[in-house]
Formats: structure tokens, C-alpha cells, sequence
């Protein structure tokens, strides 16, 4: 194998071990959207496309008990889309780090980008622990690994949605992988600014329509963090940050 | 109460859901160099992950499946992520995080 390749897969492999460990709470929270989707009333196979055309958990939970309950189509969408709405923050946060990557590629980077992956991702180029070069290949990694491990478990929950044991509370895994996840990082001063004002606002604005707290909440916790930062952060560019 | 979305309807929903999964996903990673946010904000974006995670999180702990917030130390959720946080302060092993979160959760809601 040419030296070129093999450091593409030693990146790859990276990826995959990066995510390892937080495995339980992906597989955790696929198989709880799987049985979800179909005790809200969908036909397994309509609940394995949706599974395999939308990947976003939290939006196909969003939108459930609108299908069950008739509402509007638009309303529906409407509100998947502004569960959504977070992923544009990642989207623009990503955009440096592939902006040389080929359309395909950035494509397919959106579309394998979840909270997890995207803050895996984000936490390892602050950490420096990211390759130097082919993080495509170490996102692809990560992505391939949690996307196998959610569409496996989600079709496991889909086909045996009446043997799963809802109530003994297994999504709570995905939301410990998440504080798993983002813990370390609430050490500096404007991270856990960030995180507080971030976790007021979506208390206050958890009854607002559409799901838009969670949005509000990561805008004004990204502000608040800046603030706290006093613009400091401007020294340094993520556009270089990273790059040998 | 109306009948079930079902048959077309589903389709079209979840072909929405679909669209506004991939448009929101890719929306700046594909616009490139020609949609640019300002440098200062794409540094600020570094505290995407954190904000966002806690507003995920938090309120998932907090106020778990009602709209009343529940901040009593008796919440096994709280005591979940207790657990978890304790066990983050002496070792970077996720898998002992999840485990003991788990333990603590489990135990709390068989026991309280």
C-alpha cells in the first residue's frame, strides 16, 4: 500500500476510535428512536425509511406525535426543521476545517454530522488531537461508526419494538454520552458561561412553538461565551488552527 | 381528533423531514467560500458545541418529559448526571461515565 493510503486509513481508524467508548449512548438512543417511531403508530417499514432518510433523532421524536395526532403536514415539517435548526450553527462551525474538500465530500459531511459527531469533531481540533492531515478520512471514521451503530440499533428497536424495555430509561445513556462529551470541556471561564446561559434560556423558552428554545438557547449561550471571551479568541483563526 | 398522517402524507413528511435534515446539515459546508460569516463569529462558533450540548442536556435533566421544572436532589436524572460528572472528575474513561451515570440513575429510580 502506498504511504498516501496508509495514512488515510491510520486516520480513519482514528476516527473509529475516537468514538469507541461512546458507542452505548448511540446505540442506547437509536434503539429507543426505533421503538419510539413505532409505538407512535408507524408501519416498520415507513419507520426504517424515516430512520434511514432523516437520521436526526430528536427531530423524528419532534415530529411523532404531530403524525399521530393529524396534524398539518407543514406543521410538521416546520417543526423538524427548526429542531434542525442548530445543525446550521455546526454547518458554518465545520466550514473552515473542509472548505478544500470536493462538494461531494462537504455533502456528505453534512449529512453524517450529528450532535455527537459534530462535537467530537470540535473538541479534538481544540485538544489538537486531530490529525494533522486526511481529517476527512478521521470524520468519516467517527461518522461511518455512529451512523452503523445508530441505523443497526434503531432497526433492532424498529423490529422488536415490543420486547424492548421502554421504561427502564436507556435513552438516558445517549444524553450521559453527551455530558460525557461536553464535561471536560467546562473549564474555561466563557465555556461554562456559555453552557449556563445556554441551559437558562432553554429552560425559560422550553414551551416556545416549534422547538425554537433549543435554537434561541445555543445562540445566546454562543454570544455569552464570546462576551466572557472578550473577543479574545479573534487572535487565533480556526481557519489556521490546526493546520501544520 | 384527526386520523393519523399515513400513506402519501407520510411520504411527503418524511421526505420534508429528510430535506430539512440534509439542507440545515450542509447548508454552510456546501455554500463554501462564497457564504462566509464574519472571522470573529467563526471563532465564536467554537463554543457551538458546549452551548448547544447544554441546552440539550440541561433541560432533558431537568425537566424530563413535562414542562415543570424538577430541581429536587431526589431526581434520578440529576443524580444520573451527578454520577457521571463525579466520575468525569477523576478519569477521561467514558465508558466508566456511562456505566456509573446508568448505575446511579437505575438505582435511584428503583430505590426513591
Amino acid at each position: 500500500m502506498n504511504p498516501a493510503r496508509a495514512e488515510r486509513r491510520a486516520a480513519l481508524r482514528a476516527g473509529q476510535r475516537a468514538i469507541l467508548q461512546s458507542l452505548p449512548g448511540a446505540a442506547a438512543w437509536g434503539l429507543v428512536s426505533g421503538v419510539a417511531m413505532v409505538k407512535g403508530g408507524l408501519s416498520p417499514p415507513w419507520a426504517a425509511m424515516m430512520s434511514l432518510l432523516v437520521y436526526a433523532g430528536s427531530a423524528q421524536l419532534a415530529a411523532l406525535p404531530l403524525i399521530a395526532t393529524g396534524m398539518p403536514l407543514w406543521v410538521i415539517v416546520a417543526t423538524g426543521l427548526i429542531t434542525n435548526l442548530r445543525f446550521v450553527i455546526y454547518s458554518a462551525a465545520l466550514r473552515p476545517y473542509f472548505a478544500d474538500q470536493s462538494l461531494r465530500k462537504r455533502a456528505a459531511i453534512g449529512f453524517f454530522m450529528t450532535d455527537f459527531t459534530f462535537t467530537l469533531f470540535m473538541r479534538s481540533a481544540q485538544e489538537g488531537t486531530l490529525p494533522d492531515r486526511h481529517r476527512d478520512a478521521w470524520f468519516a471514521g467517527v461518522c461511518s461508526t455512529n451512523w452503523t451503530t445508530w441505523q443497526v440499533c434503531a432497526m433492532t428497536g424498529i423490529v422488536a419494538a415490543s420486547y424492548v424495555p421502554t421504561q427502564w430509561g436507556l435513552e438516558f445513556t445517549g444524553t450521559l454520552a453527551l455530558v460525557a462529551l461536553v464535561g471536560p470541556a467546562l473549564i474555561t471561564r466563557p465555556a461554562i458561561a456559555g453552557a449556563v446561559v445556554a441551559a437558562v434560556v432553554a429552560l425559560l423558552a422550553h414551551g416556545m412553538p416549534y422547538r425554537l428554545g433549543l435554537f434561541c438557547a445555543a445562540i445566546a449561550g454562543i454570544a455569552a461565551a464570546t462576551l466572557a471571551d472578550g473577543w479574545r479568541g479573534a487572535a487565533q483563526s480556526p481557519d489556521t488552527a490546526g493546520t501544520p | 381528533m384527526n386520523d393519523p398522517v399515513s400513506g402519501i402524507a407520510l411520504a411527503i413528511v418524511i421526505v420534508g423531514l429528510a430535506l430539512s435534515t440534509f439542507v440545515t446539515r450542509t447548508s454552510f459546508l456546501l455554500a463554501g467560500a462564497r457564504l462566509r460569516l464574519g472571522h470573529r463569529i467563526e471563532v465564536a462558533l467554537r463554543y457551538a458545541p458546549v452551548c448547544t450540548l447544554s441546552a440539550i442536556i440541561v433541560p432533558d435533566v431537568l425537566m424530563h418529559g413535562s414542562q415543570a421544572l424538577d430541581v429536587s436532589p431526589l431526581n434520578p436524572r440529576l443524580i444520573g448526571v451527578a454520577a457521571a460528572a463525579l466520575w468525569l472528575c477523576f478519569s477521561r474513561n467514558i465508558l466508566g461515565c456511562l456505566a456509573s451515570g446508568m448505575l446511579a440513575y437505575s438505582l435511584a429510580r428503583v430505590l426513591l
